[in-house]
């Protein structure tokens, strides 16, 4: 468990040099999670210390970004004062934009293992 | 109040107690009800505002406390490696799949949004605050910026969005037939960015996976296209 934590925490670690260093626009976790990627590709295998500490962190994640979250008590002067243009406008896209997503990925899916 | 109480109220220990207490009040509601609207950022994030308010916190203090719970995000972010790996050839198999969803849905996302937002009168930085909202949290806050939006609001329309997203995600997809667990992952990751993730996970491996893949695919590609998009825009219209 704690080996996976370290494991999670070195990758990370690489992923914030690498932002630093070349990819200013990407977080450093995000590129972590491809760093990781990697290693796994070429490890062929996951570790178990890495299996138990992802699980783990998996199963709080809603507690995780429940804490960013409240940071809706900061922005809502200009929130407020536009609210029905903003609540509109994400809505409606996601009233639009779920079904669009979810069909299109499905159809080519089935698209897909049609030709095999 | 004596000063004494006053002193506890307002320590780490207070703000991380309120944090946990919710996140479990939170998930009991969520077993308990079955309701999918409930979900447990959602909950979890109202009780702590509640909470914050009654105490009478400072939110800036607040925030400094809880920094060993928060702090996690980022080694949790990067497991997500894991169900990623684990789906790696089920992804490659979906290549075309994936990537023209990405492409035609993250366009689909932005423009729908913008277009909508105008329509009922929504100004230019608020406008390009909203172009970031599907992207998720670290990524949308500087780009944001970048676009003339601000940041501080991408951040509380990225949560809207994640929170507001994964509430109606699973009665659309369910009406619209979207049985395949990597398409209804892809549509979590897309318009739900991490919140959505986190929901798609309780899915199943298959559907976390795509749905991590989705999150991070459409964050680096409307990093690198939106910026250039814009400035396309203005070349054309000056």
């Amino acid at each position: 468990m704690i080996k996976g934590v370290l494991l999670l925490l070195v990758m990370q670690a690489g992923g914030a040099l690498l932002q630093q260093l070349c990819l200013p626009m990407l977080p450093g976790p995000v590129i972590g999670l491809l760093l990781l990627l990697v290693l796994l590709l070429v490890l062929g295998r996951i570790p178990q210390c890495l299996e138990q500490a992802s699980a783990v962190l998996f199963q709080y994640l809603p507690l995780l970004l429940a804490v960013p979250a409240t940071g809706i008590l900061l922005g809502g002067d200009v929130l407020l004062a536009q609210l029905p243009a903003i609540s509109g406008g994400l809505l409606l896209s996601l009233l639009f934009c779920i079904p669009l997503c979810g069909w299109m990925m499905q159809r080519l899916i089935a698209a897909e293992t049609d030709d095999d | 109040m004596t000063d004494p109480l006053l002193q506890v109220i307002h320590s780490p220990v207070i703000a991380i107690a309120l944090t946990l207490a919710a996140f479990l009040c939170a998930v009991w509601l969520y077993r308990r009800s079955g309701w999918l609207v409930l979900q447990p950022v959602l909950v979890t994030m109202l009780i702590i505002i509640g909470g914050i308010r009654l105490l009478g916190l400072d939110y800036q203090a607040y925030r400094e406390a809880v920094v060993p719970i928060s702090w996690l995000l980022g080694p949790a972010t990067v497991a997500l490696a894991v169900p990623l790996y684990r789906n790696v050839r089920r992804i490659r198999q979906a290549l075309w799949p994936v990537m023209l969803t990405l492409l035609v849905g993250g366009v689909a996302i932005v423009a729908l949004t913008l277009l909508f937002a105008r329509w009922l009168g929504a100004d230019v930085p608020v406008l390009m605050t909203l172009a970031t909202k599907s992207v998720t949290m670290p990524i949308a806050m500087p780009l944001a910026e970048q676009l003339g939006g601000i940041a501080a609001l991408a951040a509380v329309l990225v949560m809207l969005t994640g929170v507001a997203g994964t509430a109606m995600l699973p009665p659309l997809l369910n009406l619209c037939g979207v049985q395949h667990p990597a398409a209804r992952g892809m549509a979590y990751g897309m318009n739900a960015h991490a919140v959505g993730t986190a929901r798609a996970l309780e899915e199943g491996d298959e559907c976390g996976a795509f749905a991590a893949l989705a999150m991070g695919a459409l964050g680096a590609l409307t990093a690198v296209l939106l910026p250039l998009a814009f400035l396309l825009w203005h070349l054309l219209l000056d």
